[in-house]
């Protein structure tokens, strides 16, 4: 593990990147080079609330791709697993999606030869709708005048096109029920440290793109890159390297804080009680691949005509299935039609499991769950 | 090519956007359109397997059309009836109203015994109402505006449910819940100006009046996706009224609805259904003529939702297909 | 099996004339090698324990996924009991030890579900210790007595 501060050369896309374009330069030498077959990263559709999964395969489009969009929740796992099994590409990753990605490694359901993950730091995300009503409300800002937004300093910070700046404390914002969702103010995974690489401004110099290089593979595309003449590269100072991981503390601390004060409420929740059994939750799930196999679909948990679904019989029964591995990506609540927070109590549970086995989903480096493991030990 | 695109979902009025992904320029899957104002992402099962029709496609044959026109012209047109149905686009909707007018054919536009009403409230309207009446399991056949309705009651609004389900999820979630007649709801309550009546069925035709007349504002929420739409180019008919036409029916066109399937009718005893449909259904297995159409997903167009927003999709995908305006510009150069 | 739980949990105790006057249910998932022998020299011992068990013999402790046990609950169990090998004695070498960390996920899932981590009870049973199921039994059903009859959620 190292790190490195890098930036793009070409200055078109050190323009139009986040912080140095330096991850949109690295795609564009895995494509230049034929290392993948395509690069996949989020690109505006409606507008910069609406960030769409596209496939790149011509380089000369990556610049549509560059910059951040902090409103766009998205999940690459189960869309690798599913749709490029067995294709050479590369992507970006939140800490979810590389823990998604993780588990489904651990599952031989992605081949980690045919991938390369540039991972992204993430302070958490925002809901698209949340976020416009949120800029509106306590930005006044009509959220179509809004170019870029971040989050810094513990504030969510808009950039509007005459390059005005106006934050508004993170804090402030989701005591309202407002910020990020409620699955990234718990994340205390901040820094996807199983990609290859794990990007970000947090400690960097204005223009440049903090690179903390976590295997082999990254080195080799830190050193392909700038021997592209593509990146040029840096080190970092001390005192870069210390701010940064105290960014990263401050964050964990917060979301452990908020641990504390909502995992007690996913024990008696009522809101399963207008589940109304459509298993987008289990269909989203990107650890969840058995599809049509599901258990849930054999005949005797199967039941269309009790609608709401025995809680345990549905959603224990995917627990049991999976939970160990939950990555908190927070998708089954961004997808429920009833708005049921499904994701707080897989990642309770997760963190139970945790507590019994050390075993953090996607992060730790374990082959296999303890659960599956035939080691003879008990917990 | 691995691609997202936008589209809405076609499986009920509430107006849902939902994405698709596309692999080499099939459909493969589906995606959450969480920029959706209406829906944020969140898509029902129905939604989601919208997209199945592909999985049973229909050929097409030049001949079954030919065959079909030929059916119509040999046929007296008061004998023609048309289904004028909600899972039409706008624009094919104005195209088969024009045929009908110009014909002479009758026009049947229905959907589960509701109407159109002129004044609607809006969904926001739905989520910061402070009282609220529920006809129908709307949580579980409408998701998507039961949804807002679970919203306006964390936000601390009354809800009354009337449905035949006890335990259902539009039931659990009711402040107060009967299962009486639609009539005896709404006398049962006080109902006034700042209440929101929504309901997916009703009892009968004549209950419509009483609805309209409580009061409150009114929410009807239709089976699909463009009922709305139909039903204000063309007035309802209720059950009593679809059945008789029905009987009197020689030729029944179908465009892009099952019919079969919606409505309990004899149909077998209608000499000719002609079904112009994306995929097998109950109604192409019981018709003379089948000619395959495009599928919302193939050909751009509109929607117009529950609360009366009119919301653009454009084709996911090109196909060879005729679109049912295609199909009924043939049908009027051939009757000329 | 698992499809017949239903048919399991609903039927009525078959005890001879002398039916408990509570309606506690009990299903015991034992193990064929060990725990279900158990159960049997209770019996050929003519050791009394509750009617309300009603025993399902699976191979192994091994086979039993924490769903079964999730569908029992929900089915009208009030307790679940899990009968295997003693650690170290397993017929298929390490069944044991896999239902182990698994029982262990079980207890977390339905205390969430607001089932008391009481009504489910795993035990080692070797197929000579007819008194420790005795016992094991008679135990679990005090103690879901106690509890009475599970109002799942």
């Amino acid at each position: 593990m190292s790190y490195v501060l890098a930036k793009s050369k070409d200055s078109a896309i050190h323009e139009a990147g986040e912080c140095g374009g330096a991850v949109t330069s690295i795609f564009k030498y895995l494509l230049d080079e034929g290392i993948v077959d395509g690069v996949i990263a989020l690109r505006p559709g409606d507008d910069i609330y609406d960030g769409i999964p596209t496939l790149i395969t011509d380089s000369e489009d990556l610049i549509s791709t560059a910059g951040s969009y902090h409103c766009a929740p998205t999940m690459i796992g189960d869309i690798i697993q599913k749709y490029f099994i067995d294709k050479k590409v590369a992507f970006t990753v939140k800490p979810c999606d590389i823990r998604s990605v993780d588990e489904l490694i651990k599952r031989h359901k992605i081949d980690p030869d045919n991938i390369y993950t540039i991972g992204l730091n993430c302070g958490g995300t925002v809901s698209p709708v949340t976020g416009r009503k949120m800029i509106e409300l306590f930005y006044d800002v009509n959220p179509d005048d809004v170019v870029s937004e971040e989050i810094d300093k513990g504030q969510f910070i808009i950039e509007l096109a005459d390059g005005t700046e106006k934050g508004v404390k993170i804090h402030e914002l989701e005591h309202e029920g407002f910020g990020r969702r409620t699955n990234c103010q718990r994340c205390d995974v901040k820094i996807p440290r199983k990609a290859n690489i794990a990007c970000g401004n947090w400690g960097s110099e204005d223009g440049w793109t903090f690179i903390e290089i976590n295997d082999e593979k990254g080195q080799e595309l830190i050193s392909g890159a700038k021997s592209a003449g593509l990146i040029e590269t840096k080190n970092p100072s001390e005192q870069a390297i210390e701010a940064r991981l105290k960014v990263e503390g401050i964050m964990i601390k917060m979301a452990k804080k908020v641990q504390a004060a909502k995992f007690g409420d996913a024990g008696n929740m009522d809101a399963w009680n207008r589940c109304i059994g459509c298993y987008a939750c289990r269909d989203i799930c990107p650890i969840c691949w058995c599809y049509k196999n599901c258990e849930l679909n054999k005949s005797y948990f199967k039941d269309e005509n009790n609608i709401p679904p025995s809680p345990i019989a549905f959603q224990g029964v995917r627990l049991s299935h999976m939970s160990f591995s939950c990555c908190d990506c927070g998708q089954c609540d961004d997808v429920c039609p009833m708005d049921i927070p499904v994701s707080l109590i897989f990642d309770k549970l997760q963190k139970k499991y945790c507590e019994r086995t050390g075993y953090v989903a996607g992060v730790s480096d374990d082959i296999k769950p303890p659960l599956y493991s035939p080691e003879k030990t008990e917990l | 090519m691995f691609e997202i695109k936008h589209t809405l979902c076609p499986s009920c009025s509430v107006g849902c956007g939902i994405n698709v992904i596309l692999d080499s320029e099939e459909i493969v899957g589906t995606f959450p359109y969480k920029r959706h104002p209406i829906n944020e992402g969140k898509n029902c099962s129905n939604g989601r397997s919208s997209i199945d029709i592909f999985e049973e496609k229909l050929a097409f044959d030049s001949k079954v059309l030919d065959d079909a026109i030929g059916k119509l012209k040999s046929c007296s047109n008061e004998k023609v009836t048309v289904i004028f149905s909600g899972s039409c686009s706008n624009e094919d909707l104005e195209a088969i109203k024009s045929l009908c007018e110009s014909k002479g054919f009758n026009i049947l536009a229905y959907d589960n015994d509701l109407r159109n009403f002129d004044s609607v409230a809006s969904y926001d309207e739905v989520e910061n109402a402070s009282t609220l009446f529920v006809i129908g399991n709307i949580l579980y056949e409408n998701p998507l505006i039961g949804r807002r309705i679970v919203r306006a009651k964390e936000n601390g609004a009354k809800v009354f449910v009337n449905d035949d389900l006890e335990n259902s999820p539009t039931a659990n979630i009711a402040d107060e819940f009967t299962s009486v007649s639609v009539k005896e709801f709404l006398d049962a309550n006080d109902i006034n100006e700042d209440s929101i009546i929504v309901f997916n069925k009703v009892d009968s035709f004549e209950d419509l009046d009483l609805i309209e007349s409580a009061g409150s504002k009114i929410l009807p929420v239709y089976s699909k996706s463009n009922s709305k739409g139909a039903l204000s180019l063309v007035e309802a008919a209720s059950k009593e009224d679809v059945l008789e036409l029905l009987k009197n029916t020689d030729v029944l066109l179908v465009f892009n609805d099952d019919v079969v399937n919606d409505i309990n009718f004899d149909f077998k005893s209608i000499s000719q259904i002609i079904a112009f449909s994306p995929s097998k259904n109950d109604t192409t297995e019981l018709a003379s003529f089948v000619i395959p159409v495009k599928s919302w997903l193939e050909y751009d167009g509109s929607f117009t939702n529950a609360e009366g927003l009119t919301q653009e999709f454009k084709a996911a995908f090109e196909s060879d297909n005729m679109s049912v305006v295609d199909v009924i510009e043939k049908i009027n150069g051939e009757l000329e | 099996m698992i499809s017949n739980l239903h048919y399991i949990v609903q039927k009525k105790p078959s005890y001879r004339g002398d039916l408990m006057s509570d309606d506690i249910k009990i299903v015991a998932l034992l193990c064929n090698w060990c725990c279900y022998g158990g159960a049997d020299t209770a019996g050929t011992a003519r050791m009394q324990y509750p009617p309300n068990v009603r025993i399902i013999r699976v191979m192994c402790s091994g086979r039993i996924n924490p769903s079964m046990i999730f569908k029992a609950f929900q089915e009208g169990a009030d307790g679940v009991f899990v009968g295997g090998c003693h650690i170290g004695d397993c017929h298929y070498d390490a069944g044991n030890y896999k239902w182990s960390r698994r029982a262990k996920i079980v207890q977390d899932i339905i205390e969430e579900f607001g089932i008391e981590k009481d009504r489910f009870r795993h035990e080692w049973i070797s197929a000579s210790e007819g008194e420790k199921f005795q016992k094991t039994m008679e135990e679990f059903h005090k103690t879901l007595s106690k509890l009475g009859p599970l109002e799942l959620k």
